[in-house]
């Protein structure tokens, strides 16, 4: 029976006064869902057509094939393909939407938007093959829209993907090609993952996890181009130093909300709040206007800009349950529908903007680019307004609030290892790991999953593998996690590293001007920016003249959930690394898929999926995988 | 001589059974060794629940076995593997001989054999091991459809209810009798 809820103490301060006010929050909806279907659970619920449900008998007595003859192995992997399909649409609509706005600036059609990092659209355009010199930026701007847009527009089925091509090695490459899983464009590989788990078409499970590994990468593909393109937009992440959880909330200030994923909506949130505040202050806000990052929005702004983050993804709820947020202004994926009925119990307004992303409940604020500006004010005057309903008797912030320094792109990773060897900015890293003074490198990423108690495997795991002097990046809603559990300090290098890892982080910290060591834990950005890690690791494999699954380097998804994760944590596999997965994936009725995906994986990619629920035995497993990694190297 | 306690019996709702299998699964994993779906599955363990969702003339429910007082398949037992204590009918595994003569004398179809004789065993030993009131198949039933049921108490509830709403009509009774 579940009835886990967090280890955020901010969430545990607020889950008393939900139940006392009778509003019921994700982890009631969690306990009112025990016991869940035992055949969804091990994928073995097939819902592909309507002769269906059809269930296996994971036992074996009862029926082993659906009414049109799919068995375990065929239903479970077509569910699984279409999850992974699911995460690319998600992510790659992200893309494209950015690179759509890229193409607009170009033609000069969005004055609410400029390129403010010139020097990392210029670095993006040379990578991609395009010639910057003596042309004017607007042309290298439309080239550099053109040539990510041909990833959603190629029809030629034997190309690669240009972002796949100017991100992954030639090796890399060279491995995965004759497996028939590089995509050629994101848009047909995702439809051809639908198109081929329909009824009555691929039933071979291997061939169609091949196809779903395809949409994986197809997935990673628009998130790289997301994520770079999003840089030359916004600006790329520098360190700064600023605030996690819910703490970050303040009484005296509108209090504005931005949750969801895409930054072309938040970037424009924050640049009209600026030019409102003084409407804040005269409406009785002594703080003026008071911007707070939830989810992976927030992972945006706070890594690009410092911007608090009041919440990750479990908690979302409780930044509505303070009574003092404004605005929760929300654009696309994991917004919880629950949003608006919670705050129908208070002052809070719920504003969507995207109009193919809609809740009941809420108002909606149309969002184009075009007119960006003008509906950013809209919604920070509804917040200005709705300031002036707060009930001040249901106001409760819990003083809870930890320091984060974060915004650790590849690009600042290697400005601040370029202060200790400016010649050879990898050398430090290299030297470091051949020395064993840092073990390996672990990326912690994916969700927040009520399947878990929120955030504690995420610490758990990070703190045994810092004192086992392994190097600890995050993203997404676990870098949200680690932000505020405290461990993007620099006291937490000192309780936690490892005497090896310490050294490092205290001289690379100290040399980048930080004044004492890098925190404990790197925070790379959002969850659609798990390809800055790629980033590094392909350069350090580059440089070592490896492989990326020789390099001792793990990646850890503790609570995973949503189908961005399973096309991530895919990807990851696809690309040689060994991917911790501490939900245990709706797979496990068909033994023949879990082996393909756990150990025959290693054979064909290198990378392999690693399933350990309890966080204690998955630090081990992990720390085992560096160690291993290291002996065949030979270090 | 008529036993001190009387039955007590699970009860399916068939207005509210939505045939999910769902009291199937915790069935056979409550009475597996390791009481973990995944972790069964996963040691590929051969399960059999011991209830059977059934669907006749458009009503679905699950049948396992009514307890019976006076149940048939003790009488044909011919090894005395299959007795009624303790309010119950018990198949003692280890001296069944898997012949099928309580199969064969079980009005509901109840009992099936897998090596040995299986059915319905009220979830006595799992209750007693995680200190649960119901069976794993009323915890289970996402609708609330499977209930553990007391006929002593049931029956009483049944005589209020009939009391009350007699009660209820006297007060109206406009003839004097």
């Amino acid at each position: 029976m579940n009835t886990l809820t967090s280890s955020d103490p901010g969430v545990l301060e607020l889950l008393p006064i939900a139940k006392s006010s009778g509003i019921e929050t994700v982890f009631d909806r969690a306990k009112a869902q025990q016991p869940q279907c035992g055949f969804g659970t091990l994928g073995l619920c097939c819902r592909t057509c309507w002769k269906g449900p059809c269930r296996i008998d994971p036992f074996g007595e009862g029926p082993q094939y659906g009414v049109c003859g799919a068995d375990a192995d065929t239903i479970v992997a077509r569910q699984l393909a279409r999850m992974m399909a699911g995460g690319a649409a998600a992510h790659s609509e992200h893309g494209r939407h950015i690179a759509l706005a890229l193409l607009g600036i170009s033609k000069g059609e969005l004055p609410d938007y400029q390129i403010r990092d010139e020097a990392k659209l210029v670095a993006i355009a040379s990578r991609l093959g395009i010639s910057t010199e003596n042309r004017s930026m607007l042309d290298i701007v439309r080239d550099v829209a053109t040539v990510s847009l041909e990833d959603f527009q190629c029809q030629d089925h034997d190309k690669t993907c240009n972002w796949l091509k100017a991100t992954l090695s030639e090796k890399r490459v060279r491995r995965l090609k004759p497996l028939g899983v590089v995509p050629h464009n994101i848009d047909a590989t995702i439809a051809q993952t639908m198109a081929r788990t329909h009824v009555g078409c691929d039933a071979d499970a291997s061939n169609i996890m091949l196809g779903g590994i395809r949409a994986a990468l197809a997935d990673f593909d628009g998130m790289a181009l997301a994520t770079e393109l999003s840089d030359a937009l916004f600006g790329t992440p520098t360190p700064a130093v600023t605030a996690a959880n819910l703490g970050v909330i303040k009484p005296n200030a509108v209090n504005v909300a931005v949750t969801g994923h895409n930054p072309l909506l938040s970037e424009v949130v924050c640049d009209v709040a600026k030019q409102l505040n003084a409407e804040a202050v005269q409406a009785g806000a002594r703080d003026g206007i008071n911007i707070i990052g939830i989810c992976c929005t927030g992972n945006e702004l706070m890594v690009r800009h410092g911007i608090p983050l009041a919440a990750n993804y479990l908690s979302q709820e409780m930044a509505i349950m303070t009574g003092a947020l404004d605005v929760m202004v929300v654009d696309v994926q994991c917004i919880m529908p629950s949003l608006p009925r919670i705050a129908a119990c208070f002052h809070t307004q719920v504003v969507t903007t995207m109009d193919e992303n809609k809740m009941t409940g809420a108002t909606h604020v149309s969002f184009h680019e075009k007119h960006a500006a003008e509906a950013a004010r809209e919604i920070i005057r509804i917040a200005i307004k709705a300031y002036g309903h707060r009930d001040p008797r249901a106001i409760h912030i819990p003083d809870r609030k930890t320091t984060a320094i974060v915004g650790f792109g590849a690009e600042s990773v290697l400005d601040a290892l370029a202060k200790v060897d400016a010649a050879d900015p990898l050398r430090p890293l290299v030297d470091n790991i051949r020395s064993g003074n840092i073990q390996g490198i672990a990326l912690f990423c994916g969700c927040n999953n009520t399947r878990t108690q929120q955030d504690e495997s995420f610490v758990r795991i990070a703190k045994k593998l810092a004192g086992d002097n392994v190097l600890l990046l995050a993203t997404g809603c676990g870098a949200g996690a680690f932000a505020k559990h405290g461990l993007m300090t620099q006291q937490a290098t000192e309780q936690y590293a490892g005497e090896g890892l310490k050294s490092v982080l205290t001289a690379i910290g100290t040399a980048a001007g930080l004044g004492g060591p890098l925190p404990l834990v790197l925070h790379m950005g959002s969850c659609v920016d798990n390809s800055r890690a790629v980033t590094v690791a392909t350069a350090l494999a580059k440089k070592l003249d490896v492989d990326l699954n020789e390099l001792p380097l793990v990646a850890s998804a503790p609570e995973a959930m949503s189908e961005k994760a399973v096309a991530i944590g895919t990807w990851s596999v696809a690309l040689g690394i060994p991917t911790h997965l501490g939900t245990v994936p709706q797979a496990m009725g068909s033994p023949n898929v879990i082996r393909l995906l756990t150990q025959d994986a290693k054979d064909i990619f290198g990378g392999y999926f690693l399933v350990e629920s309890n966080p204690d035995a998955a630090a081990e497993k992990l720390f085992a995988v560096i160690r291993e990694k290291r002996s065949l190297l030979g270090i | 001589m008529q036993s001190a306690e009387e039955n007590v019996v699970i009860y399916a709702n068939p207005e509210r059974c939505l045939s999910c299998h769902s009291c199937e699964v915790a069935c056979a994993v409550a009475h597996a060794d390791k009481e973990d779906l995944i972790t069964a599955v996963s040691d590929g363990l051969q399960l059999y629940p011991r209830n059977h969702v059934v669907m006749a003339d458009g009503v679905t429910m699950p049948i396992q076995c009514r307890q019976c007082e006076d149940a048939p398949c003790t009488f044909a037992c011919p090894t005395g593997a299959c007795t009624r204590a303790d309010g119950r009918v018990r198949i003692v595994e280890r001296d069944c001989i898997g012949c099928g003569q309580c199969v064969i004398m079980c009005p509901f179809g109840a009992i099936a054999v897998h090596g040995v004789a299986k059915k319905c065993d009220l979830c006595v030993d799992w209750r007693a091991r995680n200190g649960k009131a119901e069976s794993a198949c009323a915890e289970a039933c996402p609708t609330n459809a499977i209930r553990f049921v007391n006929l002593k108490a049931y029956r009483q509830a049944q005589l209020e209810a009939r009391a009350r709403e007699l009660a209820q009509s006297h007060r109206h009774m406009r003839i004097p009798l």
